[in-house]
């Protein structure tokens, strides 16, 4: 019999799964891709500290601890349906369906594009495609390449494209309009650019960061921003020009591309094609919370954390009794976030399965409080309102549902 | 503008940014019932893909909507399956 079945072999997923198993559950990870990591096997940069983060180790070595605890994971395996039945979850998958009390989902986010003309040509991608192809195929993505979109995301796998010896020429925003939103307008760029400018990807950036935060500077900044770009590591961002369209006839030869004003409306006449044989769109990531949604777990809007999310309380539970979640599905942060928030939900259901009083308690608020510690210490926020959007989703878990879940536990454990 | 029209924003059901921007601007309608007037979202991907443009074009047109509003449903089988997967026995 199978206590717990943990959707996702992520980061927050794995971290669930040991804590769980290190309380005696009987544990079942899937995922589907081929080996566990999720995202962290992507991952590789260097800590402000100078340490480096190599998500690849980071896997498996969570990997290891899980198979020391005796986990089950499973590979290649989808989820296309999680609905209860009486008191077990039945987690419908590629294999048959697996049943079990409790449920951890944790399966993290999912990138959107921003569509422009020939976005749908051979060798154009999801800048998150060209970090899988990089990091975890090993497949070279192109000779040359362009990046359309500045953000957060988009500068970390610029650096690991870098790393791996992959010529990146250019990055452009998309043109203004009501599909590529904020990101199309440079100052709303530079804006989101600055809290991540202690990442230093330029020294320009850098050194202007607390001019620029004031608003009537970023405007002029905006106005007399360097036509060739700042480099970025190499890499000129050009926040005053907008890829129109991307070109080729079998597949991308190139973008055509326009000055802007400081607003991001087009200048006409300042179109240029630069040539590129492949293409990455940044356009951002947002909560994958699909099983949750069909579970019928109510969802709350909150734009700071990234979309849609399930209702959830500090511990990761859900209001569903038995579903619980963790990681990116509930806001848009770092895979050290989603590791704390894994450990307190498998931490979580521990307690909820009625293992021993004071020492899971203790447990279980050290594994809150740490991951209000790593958000605090966090050296990138992928949204800079991300305490406001966790700061919401506790109110409104408190207005809703918070002496209901006490009187629960309280049945349960007792 | 022109050249926009003609962006395919549902990839899966090959759904223009032209044809969509029409159904919202006629319809003044939520993004469920743009989805269920033009197939947008309807595809494959199970709307993995075109989601967040199609809320975008749905605050852009309609006054007085934010995403927060009647959002896209999600529905079972969240991932293709062929009928034999799901008709199997449990167990």
């Amino acid at each position: 019999m199978r206590d717990v079945i943990v959707i996702g072999a992520g980061p927050a997923g794995l971290a669930g799964a040991i804590a769980s198993a290190s309380f005696g559950l009987k544990v079942t990870v899937i995922d589907e891709f081929i080996k566990p990591g999720g995202r962290l096997i992507g991952q590789l940069h260097q800590e402000p500290s100078g340490e480096w983060w190599n998500g690849i180790k980071e896997s498996e070595r969570l990997h290891q601890e899980a198979k020391t605890l005796s986990v089950d994971i499973r590979c290649g395996v989808s989820v296309y349906n999680l609905e209860k039945d009486d008191d077990l979850w039945n987690v419908h998958t590629s294999i048959g369906t697996l049943t079990a009390p409790y449920v951890l989902v944790a399966t993290g986010a999912a990138e959107y594009p921003i569509p422009l003309p020939g976005w749908t040509l051979p060798g154009v991608m999801s800048i998150g495609a060209a970090q899988v192809m990089t990091n975890v195929h090993r497949v070279e993505v192109g000779k040359k390449g362009i990046i359309i979109g500045a953000n957060i995301l988009a500068f970390a796998i610029l650096n690991e494209l870098q790393l791996a010896g992959i010529h990146v020429d250019r990055i452009v925003l998309p043109e203004k309009n009501p599909l590529s939103g904020k990101a199309g307008e440079p100052e709303e760029v530079m804006k989101s650019l600055l809290n991540a400018a202690h990442l230093a990807p330029s020294p320009l950036l850098r050194m202007g960061s607390r001019f620029m935060k004031n608003g009537s500077f970023r405007k002029i900044g905006m106005k007399f921003y360097p036509k060739n770009g700042v480099k970025v590591n190499g890499t000129p961002l050009l926040l005053r020009k907008a890829a129109i369209e991307i070109i080729g006839t079998e597949q991308v030869e190139g973008v055509r591309v326009a000055d802007t004003d400081e607003n991001g409306n087009i200048i006409p006449g300042s179109e240029k094609i630069y040539e590129a044989d492949f293409v990455c769109i940044a356009g951002g990531l947002y909560p994958l919370a699909e099983l949750v949604a069909v579970s019928g777990c109510p969802f709350q809007y909150i734009p700071e954390l990234g979309g849609h999310v399930p209702h959830h309380s500090e511990m990761m539970e859900t209001p569903l009794e038995g579903l619980f979640v963790a990681g990116n599905i509930t806001g848009i942060e770092s895979g050290k976030i989603a590791m704390a928030q894994g450990t307190t939900a498998g931490y979580a259901i521990a307690k909820h399965a009625g293992k021993d009083g004071a020492a899971i308690d203790k447990q279980l608020q050290e594994a809150v409080q740490n991951v209000r510690s790593v958000r605090e210490q966090a050296a990138i926020q992928f949204n800079p309102e991300i305490d406001s959007g966790r700061r919401k989703m506790s109110e409104l878990w408190e207005s809703l549902y918070s002496k209901n879940t006490r009187e629960n536990s309280q049945i349960k454990i007792g | 503008m022109n050249n926009n029209e003609a962006i395919v924003v549902c990839r899966c059901e090959e759904v223009t940014y032209g044809a969509l921007r029409f159904t919202a601007e006629e319809h003044q309608c939520t993004a469920r019932e743009l989805k269920l007037r033009t197939r947008a979202g309807m595809g494959f991907c199970g709307g993995r893909t075109c989601r967040i443009p199609l809320d975008r074009i749905i605050e852009n047109v309609v006054s007085n909507i934010s995403q927060g509003d009647t959002p896209l449903k999600y529905q079972p089988p969240i991932r293709p399956v062929t009928f034999g997967t799901v008709g199997e026995k449990n167990d």
